[in-house]
């Protein structure tokens, strides 16, 4: 008796499920468009209104976004600042990736996108009404770690110091055909005479070993900033420029590919006599040895907030309709020549969710206009848009329309 | 008011039939959850197989097939899975090799000839071995294990082996001085397997009766030949269990691996070289691709590691089938 009891409730509860689970398949296409026109009709008062958003209850707009790796800290810094400058907008910026934040901006399942790397003329072609806007600019150095042949000479006491011996080890010089020669595995030594003439004072210290050369194992927009600029830098770089190459140097027997920044400094560390790329603020923040660079105006530069802002005016006018810019190996004396753009990917007029699409706007106005977020950039390594670059990015973003009106 | 519930009873009681009391609701749940996980299987394979069709078409056989000059350029649209395949074959095999003889070792101490004692808390290490994250293995791996001991190790083998006709291009080295190298992701896939097969083995050797023992040492059995020659080929074939277990485990471990193998593509077949496997390309490569063709290049190597994955399972199925049917029934009971 209980047991017959008991088949039937399960019988039911088995049919509650089937049926339940019809239920929300059937269901969400009438209770969703119903939100969605009521979001549509309040716009225009919300784009009336210049800042605040009195209507709107906090965490009431849910914005989807995500993209490259390569500017997540400054866009997790940026999304968690901006919750208490609109309370009513949550932003979750999710690190899948350039490649993806792109196909995903592309099937819409992305509201905005983060992207280091360009679309392509198919993309643009197949997402009708894309735009990028760059928000930051970062460089990407070259770290060492040399086991000298000789040790430098020590101040006082110790040996016979000549006046001219250095007593600490100088900063490493290269220039770009010579960084092209090592990822080429072209120069195999550290003592060979291409790095020695551009090291002078080095000469007796640069030990005879192999240098391991080390580059990025994942896919990334470091390594198509890197390997951008290689191209850039001499036609002897054959593997072109793009997130994920096919090495010279590992052919040759001495590369070795680390997973992430991490990995890449972790080989450069532990591998005596090594070489390796890594974006800027992760070299900075651990203190690890950067190499100055001789730049196409043939100054040695060092990597920081200058030298990117001087690479990136030059390019200044290289900017096209589509905001868009390569910016390695500027002419300018002080220009940092590995340098590349990360953007934020909108769709111009297709967006049909006008409060999210105000509120997104609005977002980014705040990214390259803010005080605040701007120091938050240069706090983690990354260089804000020169002036003009700037205001054209404002103006372009001025320009988005929802079902036809305009977004402000 | 008598007569509807007695037919309320009888409606149940219906139902309770028809039901047969349950067992057939249940038997249907089963049978879905059995077809799911064929379910599963079919749609991997299915994806795998329909997403890898550009590559297929554009490279053939040619994609798989052995090489000492191997490309994976992405910029030009060429590709050839070979050196992840070696990769992946030569790490897994010589981590099983090195991993087998210590975790049967470690297996026959806990269940012979440990004290009680002892026998608990060693239980738990083991088991705690088992429940560490790759990634941890991976950080280890790069800042402790391979500059303190892979590297060495990998030093002294290029010395004695290295210039040994034959064996030489098998230890052609130098190692690199991180240590990161096929050699490292082998060690540490074998640390990283070990737990795995000597807890199984371990029950497997405990879950044998006490009789094949008392037996044994009553015809005059050194323990030694009792564990060797009765509980070994009683346990052979949980055992191999063990073993398909950590291989399966070895073959598609990727975090690890990808930290310390050196990510490097390159002809040579040396396990002091810097090496690639098929996990850790497509764990690199696969956020960020270039083309739509490295994608679905990528995916092909999925499906190669598919298949290979149940072609060794198949296989070591087989090796079970034939050494249990050696031992007859009677004896094992």
């Amino acid at each position: 008796m209980r047991k017959s009891l008991f088949v039937s409730l399960f019988a039911l509860l088995i049919a509650a499920m089937v049926l339940s689970a019809c239920g929300t398949a059937a269901t969400p296409t009438a209770a969703e468009a119903a939100p969605a026109t009521a979001e549509a009709t309040t716009a225009p008062v919300v784009a009336g209104a210049a800042t605040a958003t009195p209507t709107l209850a906090p965490g009431s707009v849910q914005v989807n976004a995500g993209g490259g790796t390569f500017p997540l800290p400054l866009y997790t810094q940026w999304t968690y600042a901006y919750q208490y400058v609109d309370p009513s907008v949550v932003i979750n910026y999710q690190g899948i990736g350039s490649g993806a934040g792109k196909s995903g901006i592309l099937d819409n399942t992305l509201d905005f996108a983060g992207s280091d790397s360009l679309l392509s003329d198919d993309q643009y072609t197949k997402g009708k009404d894309l735009q990028m806007y760059p928000t930051v600019a970062s460089a990407v150095v070259v770290t060492y770690n040399i086991s000298w042949a000789k040790k430098f000479a020590t101040p006082a006491g110790a040996g016979t110091p000549t006046p001219t011996a250095p007593t600490t080890a100088p900063t490493l010089i290269l220039d770009r055909q010579t960084l092209v020669d090592i990822y080429n595995a072209k120069v195999k030594t550290w003592n060979d005479p291409e790095i020695v003439k551009l090291n002078p004072a080095l000469k007796d210290y640069l030990p005879a070993a192999t240098i391991t050369v080390v580059h990025r194992s994942d896919s990334s927009g470091t390594t198509e900033i890197f390997t951008k600029a290689l191209t850039s830098f001499s036609t002897d770089w054959k593997a072109g420029g793009a997130s994920a190459v096919e090495w010279p140097v590992d052919k040759a027997g001495n590369g070795i590919g680390g997973k992430g920044n991490q990995g890449v400094a972790a080989a450069v560390l532990n591998s005596k006599n090594s070489l390796g790329y890594v974006e800027l603020s992760y070299a900075t923040s651990n203190s690890m040895a950067i190499a100055s660079l001789v730049n196409k105006a043939g100054k040695t530069v060092v990597a920081n907030a200058a030298s990117i802002a001087s690479d990136m005016t030059d390019f200044a006018s290289a900017f096209d309709a589509k905001l868009t810019a390569n910016i390695v190996d500027g002419a300018g004396d002080g220009s940092w020549p590995i340098t590349g753009y990360t953007y934020f990917i909108l769709h111009t007029t297709s967006m049909t969710d006008c409060v999210k699409a105000a509120k997104i706007v609005e977002f980014i106005k705040w990214d390259l206009t803010d005080a605040g977020a701007a120091a938050a950039a240069k706090k983690l390594g990354y260089s804000t848009l020169p002036s003009d670059i700037q205001t054209k990015v404002l103006t372009a973003l001025g320009t988005v329309t929802c079902n036809g009106q305009p977004v402000k | 008011m008598m007569k509807p519930t007695t037919q309320k009873n009888h409606w149940i009681k219906k139902i309770g039939q028809l039901l047969n009391h349950g067992d057939r609701p249940w038997f249907g749940l089963i049978i879905i959850m059995s077809v799911v996980v064929i379910a599963f299987m079919v749609a991997i394979g299915y994806m795998l197989w329909i997403d890898s069709g550009p590559s297929r078409v554009a490279f053939g056989l040619s994609f798989l097939q052995p090489t000492t000059d191997p490309s994976w350029d992405p910029v030009n649209s060429n590709f050839q899975a070979w050196p992840f395949i070696y990769g992946t074959l030569i790490t897994s095999i010589i981590a099983l090799v090195i991993a087998l003889p210590v975790s049967l070792g470690i297996a026959i101490y806990l269940s012979e000839l440990c004290p009680a004692w002892l026998r608990t808390p060693l239980n738990w290490l083991i088991e705690l071995l088992a429940a560490i994250p790759s990634v941890v293995y991976g950080l280890w791996g790069i800042f402790v294990f391979l500059p303190q001991v892979v590297t060495p190790i990998g030093t002294y083998l290029f010395d004695i082996f290295g210039n040994v006709p034959g064996l030489g291009s098998f230890f052609a080295g130098p190692i690199p001085e991180s240590g990161a190298s096929r050699l490292a992701a082998s060690l540490i896939l074998a640390i990283m397997i070990i737990p795995t097969i000597s807890a199984v083995t371990r029950d497997v050797l405990l879950a044998i009766p006490n009789s094949q023992r008392e037996a044994s040492l009553a015809l005059g059995s050194t323990q030694w030949e009792t564990i060797w020659k009765i509980l070994l080929p009683y346990g052979a074939s949980g055992i191999l269990g063990a073993v398909i277990l950590g291989l399966g485990r070895a073959l598609g471990e990727t975090m690890a691996v990808t930290m310390v193998i050196g990510n490097s593509i390159e002809g040579t077949i040396s396990i002091l070289k810097p090496g690639y496997t098929m996990a850790s390309i497509i764990a690199n490569e696969f956020a960020e691709t270039v083309s739509a063709l490295h994608t679905s290049s990528l995916i092909e190597i999925g499906f190669s590691l598919f298949v290979m994955t149940l072609l060794l399972n198949m296989l070591a199925r087989l090796l079970v089938w034939s050494v249990t049917r050696k031992t007859p029934q009677e004896a094992r009971a």
